[in-house]
């Protein structure tokens, strides 16, 4: 479940305020938040996502005091999450082709990327469940053919067709709806 | 230790941070390094046995003009490059004016004074070890900087160090002020801004590895 921004400021200033409830509730809401931001940035490395969820929930945590709580919480924490993300990079000595730069730079835009999944989820809803997760697990958690096959107890020729299916289904509504 | 454990450890100790925590903490940091300037001025170089006399004059309040204007400028900037999110840094060319000024002062000074003693007036009798002074005066400020900014979350190193540098360095040369005797316009446009750019190039030297977190 993602949480507003506005929920999440909410907790990080009561949190500021000395109040631990507010604040764990914080950090408990930002995981699944950072999971997917680096998830989709990371292709893969699972390991690696978690040690980056952990070491921004800690920098998060020690330097609260550079948040400005005037300005919106979501863009303060990412721009934390992507400096781990470079750090973890520079750490590994890896290097990173230039056509991904763009999707680590890429500035997360909370409230589009909260309507955004909002239509994709009310498109989703619109397919059958097996080819909508098909493409749930696949295209938007990141997982791969084989990954999503074994998670769903199907084959992966089954995955690769659901989401085939699934898109052309889509595509033909999304035709409808505008005409 | 998986991520429920991590969050339960450190919603253990949840301090209240109050509302101006980041300037204060550079604040502190900034203070603590300039006391112990202020003590190694004070009891190894010495103030200047004139200095009651020297603050009624005009080159005194100069140079104090001059270098805490710049102190003002980088300290601000330090406040901006210890958030993470980007800002735009534009408005540092602002601390062009004091230079500037303090130049016009310096053309008006040799345009009164005969060319002969011009090499004398630029020269004085410090320029020698005034600039690393300066530079090694700077150093207990930036220091403290670097305390400051361990829970600030500065994400361009190499800028904030060399911000860091320059707050040091304009500082340090605002608490030499009380020992140097220096009077001529030239001279502190020259050998103090010397000084506190060497500051400003060691911190974006140093910047990238020592504030990394």
């Amino acid at each position: 479940m993602q949480q507003s921004e506005a929920q999440l400021k909410a907790w990080m200033t009561d949190g500021l305020d000395g109040d631990a409830v507010a604040h764990a509730a914080l950090l408990r809401a930002l995981v699944p938040l950072l999971r997917s931001f680096y998830r989709r940035r990371m292709r893969g490395a699972d390991d690696d996502v978690e040690d980056l969820v952990q070491e921004t929930l800690i920098s998060v945590h020690t330097r609260r005091a550079s948040y400005d709580r005037e300005r919106p919480f979501t863009a303060w924490l990412y721009a934390i999450a992507r400096y781990r993300m470079i750090d973890h990079f520079r750490r590994r000595k890896v290097s990173v082709p230039i056509e991904d730069v763009e999707a680590i730079l890429v500035a997360e835009g909370f409230e589009d990327a909260t309507n955004a999944q909002m239509d994709v989820d009310r498109l989703l809803s619109t397919l059958s469940p097996k080819q909508a997760r098909a493409i749930r697990d696949t295209h938007i958690d990141g997982l791969s053919i084989a990954e999503a096959a074994s998670r769903a107890e199907i084959g992966e020729s089954d995955v690769k067709i659901s989401v085939h299916r699934g898109f052309k289904a889509l595509a033909a509504r999304l035709r409808g709806e505008q005409s | 230790m998986n991520t429920d454990q991590l969050i339960q450890s450190l919603s253990a100790n949840v301090p209240a941070v109050p509302r101006r925590a980041l300037g204060r903490r550079i604040g502190f940091g900034m203070t603590g390094g300039a006391i112990i300037t202020l003590a190694l001025v004070v009891f190894i170089l010495g103030i200047r046995p004139d200095l009651h006399h020297a603050m009624l004059g005009f080159s005194f309040w100069m140079k104090w003009v001059y270098t805490a204007s710049l102190g003002i400028g980088s300290v601000l900037a330090v406040a901006r490059l210890a958030r993470p999110t980007p800002t735009s840094l534009r408005w540092v060319w602002l601390l062009a004016i004091p230079v500037l000024l303090l130049a016009g002062i310096g053309i008006g000074e040799l345009a009164s004074t005969p060319s002969s003693s011009w090499l004398a007036m630029w020269l004085g009798q410090s320029w020698m070890i005034c600039p690393w002074l300066v530079l090694s005066l700077a150093m207990p400020i930036f220091i403290g900087l670097l305390w400051s900014f361990r829970r600030l979350a500065p994400t361009q190193l190499r800028a904030a160090g060399a911000a860091a540098g320059l707050a040091a360095g304009a500082w340090a040369a605002t608490i030499y002020c009380v020992h140097c005797p220096e009077t001529s316009a030239i001279f502190v446009l020259t050998w103090y801004s010397l000084g506190i750019l060497l500051a400003a190039g060691v911190g974006a030297l140093v910047g990238p590895r020592l504030l990394r977190w």
